[in-house]
C-alpha cells in the first residue's frame, strides 16, 4: 500500500487552504495511522469546499471582475475583462474541483462516462453564452 | 440578549476540545467527538467552526512545531477559553430549562 497521501488532493488543499496548514497536517497524520485515499480525498474536497464557500462570504457573489474600478474614465476601453463564474475568490478553484469531480466519477463510477460527458459539453455551453452576455451588459 | 448560545456542533467541538485537555488539536478533537457520540466529523467542518470559536473568543490556539510524521507541518492546539466555558454553561442551561416538563419526553414508569 501507498505510504504516501494522494497528491494531487495535497496540492489542492495547499492551493485552496494555504492558511490551514494544520488542518493538512492532520489529514496526512491520520492517513499514516490507516486512513483510506477515498477518506483523504474526502475531507481533502469538502475542506476546500468549506473554504470556498466561506470566503464567497466575503467577496462578490458572481460578476465580472475588472481589472480597473468601472468609473475611472482613463480605463482602457480595450482592456480584458476576466471572467469568474464560479464566486471563488481563488481564480481556477472552480475548474479545478470540477475536474477533480469528474475524474472521481470516472474512476468510482465508469459507467456513468455520458452524465460526465454531457455535464461537460453542456458546462462549455453554458460557460460560453454567460461569457456572451455578461460581455454585451458590461 | 447578546449571542451567547451555541450550535450544536460548536458545542460538541468545545466539550471535546474539554475532554481532550491542553493538547487538544484537529485530528484528536474529531477523533473524541466520533467516539463518544458516533457522529462522522469532517475535518474542515472542525477547523471551520474552531475559526469561528475562535474570532468569538471562545477559544485560543497556538501553533506548535512541525514534525516528520504529519509531512513537516506544524499542529494547532485549541484551549477553552473562560468565555468558551460560560457559552457552554449557558447553553447546557437553556437546553436543560427547554427540555424540562415535556410530556412527550417524560420516560414511563411500569
Amino acid at each position: 500500500m501507498n505510504s504516501q497521501p494522494p497528491r494531487l488532493a495535497v496540492a489542492l488543499l495547499n492551493r485552496v487552504v494555504p492558511e490551514e496548514e494544520p488542518l493538512t497536517g492532520d489529514l496526512v497524520e491520520e492517513f499514516a495511522a490507516g486512513r483510506s485515499r477515498a477518506w483523504f480525498w474526502r475531507q481533502a474536497i469538502a475542506a476546500a469546499a468549506l473554504t470556498a464557500f466561506r470566503r464567497s462570504d466575503e467577496v462578490r457573489p458572481l460578476r465580472l471582475i475588472d481589472g480597473v474600478p468601472a468609473r475611472v474614465p482613463s480605463a482602457p476601453a480595450t482592456s480584458r475583462r476576466t471572467v469568474n463564474l464560479t464566486a471563488s475568490p481563488v481564480a481556477g478553484v472552480g475548474g479545478l474541483s470540477l475536474a477533480i469531480l469528474a475524474t472521481l466519477v470516472t474512476i468510482f463510477v465508469p459507467q456513468a462516462w455520458w452524465i460526465v460527458l454531457a455535464a461537460m459539453a453542456a458546462g462549455v455551453v453554458l460557460g460560453v453564452v454567460l461569457i456572451a452576455i455578461r460581455r454585451t451588459r458590461a | 440578549m447578546p449571542r451567547s448560545l451555541l450550535t450544536d456542533f460548536e458545542l460538541m467541538i468545545l466539550l471535546a476540545t474539554l475532554r481532550v485537555g491542553d493538547d487538544a488539536y484537529g485530528v484528536q478533537i474529531a477523533r473524541e467527538i466520533e467516539r463518544i457520540s458516533g457522529r462522522k466529523v469532517l475535518l474542515g467542518a472542525a477547523y471551520a467552526a474552531l475559526d469561528r470559536l475562535e474570532r468569538n473568543e471562545l477559544v485560543t490556539s497556538t501553533v506548535g512545531n512541525p514534525t516528520a510524521e504529519r509531512g513537516g507541518r506544524a499542529k494547532r492546539f485549541f484551549r477553552v477559553t473562560p468565555r468558551g466555558l460560560r457559552a457552554v454553561k449557558e447553553t447546557r442551561q437553556a437546553l436543560v430549562a427547554l427540555w424540562q416538563d415535556l410530556p412527550q419526553l417524560k420516560e414511563k414508569r411500569t
